[in-house]
């Protein structure tokens, strides 16, 4: 069976009044893809996500289904469906009839939508609590009836808007095993949107992280963790130092970057070589650094490439790994995570005076972007 | 839940305050409704001549207390057309300012300034006009308007607090579920909203009922329940008048637990907690 | 049937607009317009002319009407605010379960749907000479003679407007008080403030709509009311109403529409003055 549920987006554009919320995004979801789009709250997502299921109208661009553009049609006949962050379930009606309300709208008779929505109910293992009102459910359940609600009219597509964020952890956890699993079952396209960075990069197929309106980057989940595209991406996914200099020289396809701390990087240059004394950015994952602790921190340094000289001002145990946050001598942030056996074998303490180093080929290149995420915030702490 | 702190001093001060408001705003109704049952000989004070329903067969009697029932059925008419239109009018502007649009605030004002108007003024005001335009006032017409202006803002407020707990996402779900414009509203957004609805029924069906200073210069050859009773005061010195105003909270509080009752067993059938 | 959703409002704001412009927009610029008529004889003759005002300020009794109409409402206003206040309080911070609170409030409004007639005669056979206050006061041997300033008095006028209006201050002070944070009065106890300044320095402040809310709900109500004065002063007194009231009676409807329209004045200045002192709208869009 050939899949359904492409969505494709054409410089798409989307303005309140004289604020821009979504900026000429264009982006095609594959059919039966798990999507998630990522970025802080105020990015846009939330109303790519209304436009896609026709709760909003763009400005201009175009949304296509199937290959079909479906702008100006209503809603239910985009063959999508969206799950509120709320979940909005009719709190007069029971879940059964919650389930029933789009085959009772469209006419079906009673006795045909109470067997479909018992069916729908018994696929999402809630059966047992067709006849109570939603008031009566927990968060976990609720969630179950609006996904049987919203797949009970067959959609090619599903929109979750912040499916999780009304869970506690422990439930998000399982529910976000359990869409996972869902989305498989169904076969169809699942659009997820979310500011939580890990709940994306563990359900996602396809993570699009989104920024001003725009897309920064949208790539496998993979690929937007070890190798972002740009330092916004690097910075709001988590997980990496992002550091930055001048181009001194070109060798063997890798510029050499002197910083204003005295420190000089390595980074490969990719197919465009850059001009002497333009400013490069690049990350290394945090886990890849390694740290050994100065005996003398007067000393000179002995001119290591690839390295920060840093004080270490807090150490955080996490079970597999140690957190050990470094502040570099302009005051800027350098994190390193050591494996928890390497750390207690050579532990390092506050206010130790350290060189943090990295291998050449840990250097990953990024665009530079400006971004109003707060670097202080984010980022997960792996 | 309940944490069994001790209470301070203060809750015993403001509990015996509390209490005693509560003897203030019943005791002195209480009074009444036990006088109307007051034996023949009985007069308008404590002690009671034995007990006897003689007051309540009086008011039946129309030329010793005036037309009680021909008020009576009129004011509940009235109170029930006045309902009607107070919960249509009231939840269709109550949606409609719900978006922005041209005069929405004028019209938000010309219902606040209706609400503080002196009611003699507007009777007074409302008569003119039926005098200039040479129409005779009557209950079901100037009567019924006079009262509107007095019902109809409070009817507005009261949507205005529920639509403001009302969440849109709920109409968002029904069009994504494919309920046509007619189906949200009937479905969903007037099931939701009907305790709310309820609410606004209690005001208008009462504060009609009970209208007086409007209702005076427009109500034409008939009279009102509480016109008939301020008639009364005057010319009636037997407890017939107590037991008018017994039969005529009776309706009153009919009207109340009937209304509080059913927001109660909705409330209590969503499973919700109760709001207020 | 297609219609614009741009024009939907309209048509659902409509009835109420017609109604209230029809019933309630049109009578006031009547009113003020007739208020310049002249009358002769029982008949209303249109002219624009200010002898119905120089009448009614030239009266002395008018004078004494606003200045007894407007000692009811400060003194009523006190009292009002000082129960409202007091039992709004102990309903939304001494009483825990939220069911009890709703049944209190409840039974502080119930009477608010029921006759205000009914109400305020239901005094009479309490004040009254042989009235139940003066029945125990006497059984009680506290007094020998029945205390005739009771009823039909100043006394009596006041304590029908607090029993009529109190409930106004109970709902619009118990809406604000509900708002409050109870976090944020035990944030003021661990501060270090005493109960009384927690309400002054805290729960006044944070309470000032709904006291300015019901401050112009009780002044309105007094200085428009039309029988309480007569009835429970017995006939001692007259409020302003009254005296348009029996203007109209007299057929003497221009003099009438100037007397009502000095009233509306008064009271829209009266309600004006308390909204200067607080912007309810800014804190009611909150």
């Amino acid at each position: 069976m050939a899949q359904t549920g492409g969505i494709e987006l054409a410089n798409l554009t989307k303005r309140f009044g004289d604020t821009l919320a979504i900026d000429s995004v264009s982006m095609t979801v594959p059919p039966g893809t798990y999507c998630c789009l990522l970025g802080p709250s105020g990015c846009g997502k939330t109303t790519l996500l209304r436009m896609i299921a026709g709760h909003d109208e763009p400005t201009a661009g175009d949304v296509r289904i199937d290959g079909q553009s479906v702008l100006g049609l209503p809603p239910a006949e985009r063959g999508t469906a969206m799950m509120f962050q709320s979940y909005a379930l009719f709190p007069h009606l029971t879940c059964l009839d919650n389930v029933a309300f789009n085959l009772k709208v469209r006419g079906v008779a009673k006795a045909a939508r109470r067997k479909q929505a018992h069916e729908m109910l018994d696929r999402v293992q809630m059966d047992g609590f067709a006849d109570r009102v939603p008031a009566e459910l927990s968060g976990g359940q609720q969630q179950r009836i609006a996904l049987a609600r919203s797949l009970i009219t067959n959609p090619k597509v599903l929109l979750l808007d912040e499916p999780l964020s009304a869970l506690d952890e422990f439930l998000r956890l399982q529910m976000r095993g359990n869409l996972r699993q869902m989305q498989n079952e169904f076969g169809i396209t699942f659009v997820h949107v979310t500011h939580t960075q890990m709940e994306a990069i563990a359900v996602a197929d396809l993570v699009v992280v989104m920024d001003h309106g725009q897309i920064d980057q949208a790539d496998r989940a993979r690929a937007v963790y070890d190798t972002p595209r740009t330092t916004y991406v690097a910075r709001f996914i988590g997980g990496q130092n992002v550091l930055s200099g001048k181009v001194v020289a070109v060798e063997n396809g890798a510029a050499i970057l002197d910083d204003a701390r005295g420190n000089r990087f390595t980074v490969p240059t990719g197919d465009t070589a850059p001009g002497t004394g333009e400013t490069r950015y690049l990350s290394i994952r945090r886990d890849r650094i390694e740290m050994e602790k100065l005996a003398d921190p007067s000393a000179a340094r002995d001119g290591t490439v690839n390295s920060v000289v840093g004080k270490v001002w807090m150490t955080e145990y996490q079970g597999t790994w140690v957190k050990v946050n470094i502040t570099l001598p302009d005051g800027e942030e350098f994190v390193a995570n050591i494996d928890d056996g390497r750390f207690f074998a050579n532990p390092v303490h506050e206010g130790d005076m350290v060189l943090a180093r990295w291998p050449a080929e840990s250097v990953h290149p990024l665009e530079h972007r400006e971004s109003s995420f707060d670097t202080s915030r984010g980022g997960m702490h792996t | 839940m309940a944490q069994h702190r001790k209470r301070p001093w203060t809750f015993y001060v403001l509990a015996t305050f509390f209490a005693l408001f509560v003897l203030f705003l019943y005791g002195p109704m209480l009074a009444i409704y036990i006088l109307s049952f007051q034996g023949p000989t009985g007069g308008l004070t404590f002690p009671m001549n034995g007990v006897s329903l003689h007051w309540f067969q009086a008011l039946f009697e129309q030329q010793r207390t005036g037309d009680f029932s021909g008020s009576f059925s009129r004011s509940i008419l009235l109170a029930f057309l006045v309902m009607i239109c107070t919960v249509t009018f009231s939840v269709m502007a109550g949606l409609a300012f719900r978006r922005r649009f041209f005069g929405a605030s004028a019209i938000f004002y010309m219902a606040v300034a209706s609400l503080v108007m002196p009611g003699l003024f507007l009777s007074l005001g409302i008569g003119l006009i039926f005098r200039v335009i040479d129409m005779p006032t009557n209950w079901f017409s100037s009567a019924l308007g006079a009262q509107l202006t007095w019902s109809l803002p409070f009817g507005l407020l009261i949507m205005f607090a529920v639509l403001s707990r009302f969440d849109r996402s709920y109409e968002e779900a029904a069009r994504d579920l494919g309920a046509t414009n007619r189906q949200t509203l009937q479905y969903v957004v007037l099931p939701i909203l009907f305790p709310g609805l309820i609410a606004v029924a209690l005001f208008g069906f009462t504060l009609s009922y009970d209208e007086f200073p409007r209702t005076l210069l427009t109500v034409g050859p008939g009279n009102t329940l509480p016109l008939e009773i301020y008639a009364m005061t005057t010319t009636v010195t037997s407890p017939a008048l107590y037991a008018l105003g017994t039969v005529t909270t009776v309706v009153s509080f009919a009207a109340i637990i009937l209304s509080l009752g059913s927001i109660a067993i909705i409330q209590w059938r969503r499973g919700g907690r109760f709001r207020k | 049937m297609k219609v614009p959703s741009s024009v939907v409002p309209y048509i659902q704001v409509a009835p109420l607009a017609l109604v209230l412009l029809v019933f309630f927009g049109i009578p006031l610029v009547t009113v003020v317009v007739v208020s310049f008529f002249d009358y002769v004889n029982f008949q209303t003759v249109p002219a624009f002319m200010f002898y119905n005002y120089e009448e009614v300020f030239s009266s002395g009794l008018t004078v004494t009407l606003y200045l007894t109409m407007l000692k009811y409402s400060v003194i009523v206003w006190l009292i009002t605010l000082i129960v409202g206040f007091t039992v709004s309080y102990f309903l939304v911070f001494h009483v825990r379960s939220l069911l009890w609170k709703i049944f209190f409030f409840l039974v502080c409004t119930v009477p608010f749907w029921t006759s205000n007639i009914i109400r305020m005669i239901s005094w009479i056979p309490v004040l009254g000479r042989n009235g139940l206050v003066n029945q125990t006061l006497m059984g009680l041997g506290l007094i020998d003679e029945p205390l005739d300033f009771l009823l039909f008095s100043d006394f009596s006028v006041i304590v029908a407007y607090v029993h009529l209006f109190t409930l106004f201050m109970v709902v619009t002070l118990f809406n604000s008080m509900a708002r409050i944070d109870p976090a944020i009065l035990e944030a003021a106890v661990d501060a270090g403030a005493s109960r009384w300044q927690v309400i002054t320095q805290v729960v006044i402040p944070l309470t000032k709509t709904g006291i300015a809310l019901g401050s112009i709900f009780v002044v309105t109500l007094v200085m428009g009311d039309f029988f309480v004065v007569k009835i429970m002063s017995g006939g001692q007194s007259s409020s302003a109403v009254y005296a348009m009231w029996n203007e109209i009676a007299m057929l003497q409807y221009p003099s009438a529409a100037a007397s009502a329209v000095i009233l509306l004045l008064v009271v829209v200045l009266m309600a004006a003055a308390i909204l200067r002192v607080v912007d309810v709208r800014k804190e009611l869009s909150g």
